[in-house]
């Protein structure tokens, strides 16, 4: 037993808890409990849940600090739990083989954590943690000592965009935003985040609900808005659920609601639920669904900040927006701009993905290179494997080959080399990856949630996914590439939205790259990454092949003939290409090709 | 006058009123945009993408259907780079369409298929592909077929408008679909079968249910006629073929949605071949009614007549025309001389308030007071009302309805007032004059002693800011709106129930001896009862005769029954509620040996001896042209006006709704209703 201070963090993200948080927390509680050690809110020892760290590769990850010494473990699972105890907590000795190695110092050396800088270290559902990271300076020096249009120029100065996608400057927004007079204007967070695999603003609500709030209050006040609503998916209940439980924490303490800080200021908040449509998390179409219509684009005859939820002036800015808000009035504008590039203010959050060896949520300032981010923080790829491309931007983004590696992550490079920024996907593909599958992959998921209302992206996007369809299954037809390029860009110039707009933008920059896989997959009928089953073949090399039998036992469909001891042969006819065989030889005597 | 602002569509220069959508803009400089979303006097919602054009110093084309004209501004329409989005367009909606023109009801009037002809694409160059959704076919009035469907949502859009609501989108992506709440058949939801949707779809996907192989658009005559089957008076088009009606649409130009006729005025039409269709007089011999010709029958009649004189009665419906009004009251004083003749108007209006009802044109009104009016598209009373007011509500405009019941419409208005009507109407008077209207020292005085309520305040001051009220009220409420009217000289309108109220009124079809009531009580010595009345059992009388067209209840009751052709096989004219004059032409000929009401009272007039002209149109304006002007009067809620607006309606069509497919539409909603 060594002193009374004993902090234990539980990552509890989305990755912590996927990677068993819960248990591990459960299985603390237990030894805790069984060393009579006074856990949990007790005197001597603490538990606690905190946000997403990041290295979700890792988790579960666990802190452990003693008497101010900061201890991490990485990939805990309960199994390790009882050992931590006993040595670390009671021994004073750390388990010296599990704890968190260069991974984890080369993912966090290059990081720079403004959004993300309580993820991971506070309890999202304790306020008062929050408060004492230093939370509620920035809405209580907003509303006590600045005017709106000094909130407003703050702001601007910071050269803050919009972190949804579209990279609108913030100060414009909101300046437009004051502007406008009206008798009700609305401030809107837009939780609605939906791209495969994207979980930044996830994390955000998540592991640090407060500066989302925090964020609206001083927008509030900057746009003299009275009501706020964030919109979540309901698909993110335990996002939900930590909002309204800080949402009422505010109420409660005189944060939110009538008369904040004294100052005479009204702010509300409410949560809607959004039922899961990708397209709601277009700005027009969330605010359709908030009047409780199907969620459809219209068309933006008016900027939001003019008439937006029931024609109201409205200011729609994303979680991860809304959560910089609060350092920026804190430490100025020209901090936060500072952090950036010209054009671009601070720091952005990526959900690293894919075939990187360091998966997970990083924050970096914007203007790093790409290839910093792929080698130096995500540790390059898995099994030594070589880069093929970076995806970014979720489904309306693009694929940037390895060769383009050196440029700096902004919204303006990104979208020369025909990618976006996007609320910040990233998705690592390597050589294992065929890009005419990525591409559909993509175009599967927008074709989907197309809201079905303007032509060219209900019917456009499906025809375009069944000429990849039809390319991917061994069918394709010499045009097919011009055909698909002619599609694209004609959806690309008429649809109505940006879900539409921004569709083919997978297919259109993987042409652009890697026409040359898109021509193997016509022409020659092959998948170089040998990821399209139709375009593969297996087959026995006669030489390597010792007759042991073990791909016939496992062929599901009988289609490998021979005898014990000799060359066995596969039957083409009868092969459904599952792979099973490929897996199971033990002498790489299967040849996929 | 209104502002316009100058600009150039394709070369042209082009004047247009300020705030007008480009699309709206080009079409009044004769310059077509394609589109197959777009409804004239809705905002556009730029689904389709047909309508995208240039704009000089735009990089990207803006949509034509949501885009407003500007001082100056250069618009090119038909670019190389539009025409090919257009016909990208119109290449992916055709991978999802049938190509079954030959075949196609609607071809002729397709959109779809006048674009594909006007780009030159025979097939779509993408593979074609189709659902197979399953039709809904369920009703006799609507046919929904989802296949032919290219979601722009016209009908959505149409029937969400006018408040009948029950069409919405359902589905993402290529799936989308037009559904009912819960994907149910239309009868299983709140659809009315107006017909709206049907008139609005661009293609194939919604149509009469009766349509197959009865005849294409280029086979049809189109006539414009009106519906008089009750007090809204409804302009409709007939579209007939071989000497019959195909189909009745609204009576809006092509390409616009802003009229609405119910599934009455739809789909009613059957009734003219109806089984219960007289096609030759009748007269009872030992208790049943056997054909006879018409000589043989006018000569019973007039012999009836002659005998009853003065104490022969005649009440009508107030569905015939001008023009039959016109001779029957020569045929009942002139002729028969008795001063008994009444009309069924005097069951819920008095003459008074008919005459002096104004015009004023709703779509232009900023406020709209329904005063002891319950309109509902879904009882069909006065149908079109309700679907007029709501859709003017959801164009910006605000509602107060004063009622003393329960009403339907009072959930979309902005103030609903309940209990006594007068009082109510008398407080937003007091508070208007309080807060600055002038009045007449009579009416204000008439008002002080009322106590008024936050309501009646918030009533008051949507009266006081509204620029265009309109008043529409109840006959027996009349003069109580009119007094409110009187405050801003705005305009007030009494809405009888039936479409030639005010005519049959004008005409002098007002009784001069006993009461369309008391003739039924008072044993007449002969009644004579033209067109469908409420009427079902014989009343005490020595004899009954009944003009009609269909044999009704009361006609198997009567001792001569006369077969009189329908609205649709008669030409005339009918003066509205507002006082418009609207001519029906003969769209058909009448059935078998069926008359004009006019021409059966000429004829049986030369058989008692007496020479009746036909009216002419001169007769009738005259007849029509009065001078009235409003001044305050008493505030009464008048007596005796107060029969039920729903079982009057549907009994005066009850010939109409039994001999018709509207007959499965009662029984349908008999059914869910239990």
């Amino acid at each position: 037993m060594s002193g009374d201070n004993i902090k234990i963090k539980i990552c509890m993200g989305p990755g912590g808890i996927a990677a068993g948080g819960n248990d591990v927390i459960e299985a603390f509680k237990g030894q805790l409990t069984n060393q009579r050690i006074n856990a949990s809110f007790g005197e001597q020892c603490s538990l606690h849940q905190v946000g997403c760290r990041g290295l979700c590769a890792k988790d579960v990850l666990v802190e452990i600090i003693i008497d101010g010494k900061e201890t991490i473990y990485e990939n805990i699972n309960p199994e390790k739990v009882p050992r931590i105890v006993k040595e670390h907590i009671l021994g004073d000795n750390p388990v010296k083989e599990w704890i968190a190695g260069e991974d984890y110092d080369n993912f966090k050396k290059k990081q720079i954590k403004v959004v993300l800088s309580h993820c991971g270290e506070i309890d999202p559902e304790d306020m008062n943690a929050y408060i004492e990271a230093g939370g509620y300076k920035a809405a209580h020096k907003a509303l006590t000592s600045m005017s709106p249009s000094e909130i407003v120029e703050t702001v601007k100065t910071s050269n803050l965009r919009g972190r949804g996608g579209a990279g609108f400057p913030t100060g414009l927004k909101w300046e437009l935003g004051l502007r406008i007079k009206s008798d009700v204007k609305y401030v809107i967070c837009n939780g609605d985040e939906g791209d495969p695999g994207a979980f930044m603003d996830r994390s955000v609500m998540e592991g640090d609900p407060h500066s989302v709030i925090e964020g609206m209050i001083i927008c509030a006040k900057a746009t003299e808005s009275h009501k706020g609503y964030i919109y979540v998916r309901a698909e993110y209940p335990l996002a939900v659920k930590r909002l309204q439980q800080a949402i009422d924490q505010c109420l409660q303490k005189g944060y939110l609601g009538k008369n904040i800080f004294d100052t005479g200021f009204d702010f509300d908040i409410r949560i809607f639920q959004g039922a899961g449509a990708f397209v709601c998390g277009e700005a027009t179409a969330l605010m359709r669904s908030i009047e409780g219509k199907r969620g459809m684009p219209t068309p933006k005859l008016w900027r939001s900040a003019e008439k937006g939820l029931w024609e109201k002036p409205t200011v729609l800015n994303n979680v991860e927006t809304f959560a910089n808000i609060p350092k920026i009035i804190l430490n100025g504008g020209d901090w936060f701009r500072n952090l950036g590039t010209e054009r671009s203010g601070g720091t952005k959050v990526f959900s690293l993905t894919g075939n990187i060896k360091n998966s997970g949520l990083i924050e970096v300032p914007l203007g790093i290179s790409l290839r910093e981010i792929i080698y130096d923080i995500g540790g390059g790829i898995e099994g030594g494997r070589s880069l093929k491309a970076v995806q970014t931007g979720g489904p309306s983004g693009g694929c940037i080959p390895a060769a383009l590696l050196d440029i700096e992550v902004d919204y303006e490079s990104l979208a020369k080399v025909g990618s976006i920024m996007g609320s910040g996907g990233m998705v690592v593909l390597d050589e294992t990856n065929c890009m005419v599958n990525t591409a559909k992959f993509f175009l599967e998921f927008t074709q989907a949630e197309s809201c079905g209302k303007c032509t060219p992206c209900r019917i456009g996007t499906k025809r375009m996914l069944e000429i990849l369809e039809r390319i991917t299954n061994g069918n394709g037809k010499e045009g097919d590439i011009e055909l698909l390029e002619d599609l694209g860009s004609h959806i690309r110039a008429t649809s109505l939205c940006g879900l539409g707009m921004t569709a083919p933008n997978p297919v259109l920059s993987t042409i652009r790259y890697f026409r040359d896989e898109y021509e193997a997959h016509i022409k020659d009928r092959k998948c170089p990454a040998l990821v399209c089953r139709n375009l593969i073949t297996y087959s026995i090399i006669e030489e390597e092949c010792t007759g042991c039998g073990a791909c016939k036992r496992a062929c599901p469909v009988d289609s490998i003939r021979g005898v014990r001891k000799k060359p066995h042969k596969i039957d083409p006819e009868l092969c459904v290409k599952c792979g099973t065989c490929f897996d199971v030889c033990k002498f790489k005597a299967i040849l996929k090709a | 006058m209104e502002k316009t602002v100058k600009l150039t569509i394709d070369g042209k220069e082009v004047q247009s009123p300020e705030g007008m959508n480009l699309m709206d803009a080009a079409e009044l400089a004769g310059i077509h945009i394609p589109n197959l979303c777009y409804l004239k006097g809705m905002k556009g919602i730029g689904a389709c993408r047909l309508c995208l054009i240039e704009i000089e110093g735009l990089k990207a084309p803006m949509i034509a259907c949501n885009t407003k004209v500007r001082e100056g501004m250069v618009v090119n329409t038909k670019t190389e780079k539009v025409q090919e989005i257009r016909k990208f367009i119109i290449d992916l909606i055709l991978s999802m369409h049938p190509l079954d023109c030959m075949t196609c009801t609607k071809a002729g009037i397709c959109n779809l298929q006048k674009y594909a002809y006007e780009f030159d694409l025979k097939e779509s160059s993408f593979t074609r592909k189709k659902f197979g959704y399953p039709v809904d076919e369920a009703n006799p009035f609507i046919k929904r077929d989802p296949d032919y469907c290219i979601l722009c949502g016209r009908c959505v859009r149409v029937c969400k408008e006018q408040g009948t609501n029950v069409l919405e989108f359902m589905g993402r992506g290529i799936g989308s679909k037009i559904v009912t709440a819960n994907d149910k058949p239309l009868q299983e939801s709140e659809c009315t079968f107006c017909g709206s949707c049907v008139d609005s779809c661009p293609v194939n996907a919604l149509l009469e249910a009766d349509r197959w192989r009865k005849g294409r658009e280029w086979e049809y005559e189109r006539i414009n006629s009106v519906c008089l089957l009750c007090g809204n008076g409804c302009e409709i088009t007939v579209s007939t073929k071989d000497g019959r009606v195909q189909k009745i649409s609204s009576g809006a130009p092509a390409g616009s949605a802003e009229k609405y006729i119910c599934a009455y005025g739809r789909f009613g039409f059957d009734c003219i071949e109806a089984e219960t269709r007289l096609t030759s007089p009748m007269k009872k011999i030992d208790g049943e009614l056997r054909g006879t010709t018409w000589e043989d029958a006018l000569k019973i009649v007039a012999d009836e007549l002659k005998k009853a004189g003065k104490d022969a009665g005649f009440i009508s419906a107030a569905g015939i025309l001008n023009e039959d009004a016109l001779t029957l009251k020569k045929l009942a004083r002139d002729v028969v001389k008795t001063r008994n003749f009444d009309t069924t108007v005097s069951l819920y209006a008095d003459s008074d308030s008919l005459k002096k009802s104004q015009r004023a044109d709703i779509d232009r009104s900023d406020l709209i007071f329904l005063l002891g009016l319950n309109p509902s598209q879904w009882e069909r009373v006065l149908p079109a009302l309700d679907a007029a007011v709501r859709r003017r509500i959801n164009r910006g405009a605000k509602l107060v309805v004063i009622n003393s019941s329960e009403t339907r419409i009072a959930d979309v208005a902005t103030v609903s007032l309940k209990g006594d009507e007068i009082s109510n109407i008398k407080g937003i008077i007091k508070v208007a004059i309080e807060k600055g209207l002038k009045a007449d020292k009579k009416l204000e005085s008439s008002v002080k002693d009322i106590e008024s309520t936050e309501e009646i305040e918030k009533a008051s001051a949507l009266f006081i800011e509204a620029k265009q009220p309109i008043i529409f009220s109840s006959p027996a409420l009349f003069e109580a709106a009119s007094n409110l009217s009187l405050l801003k000289g705005k305009k007030v309108i009494a809405i009888p129930l039936e479409s030639n109220a005010r005519g049959v009124v004008l005409m002098g079809l007002t009784t001069e001896g006993k009461t369309y009531r008391e003739m039924l009580t008072d044993k007449m010595k002969a009644l004579y009862v033209v067109g469908e009345v409420p009427l079902n059992k014989r009343p005490d009388t020595d004899f009954l005769i009944v003009q009609n067209s269909h044999l009704t209840g009361l006609a198997r009751e009567a001792d001569v029954v006369l077969p009189s052709a329908t609205f649709l096989e008669s030409a005339g004219t009918i003066t509205d509620f507002m006082g418009r004059m609207k001519y029906l032409p003969e769209v058909i000929e009448p059935q078998g040996e069926s008359k004009s009401h006019r021409d059966i009272f000429i004829l049986l007039a030369k058989i008692m001896g007496s020479t009746i002209k036909r009216p002419t149109e001169a007769e009738v304006k005259k007849a029509s042209n009065i001078k009235v002007k409003l001044s305050p009067v008493p505030f009464v809620k008048k007596e005796g006006l107060d029969i039920s607006p729903q079982e009057m309606i549907e009994s005066i069509n009850a010939s109409v709704i039994n001999g018709s497919r509207l007959l499965w539409l009662k029984e349908t909603e008999k059914t869910i209703a239990v």
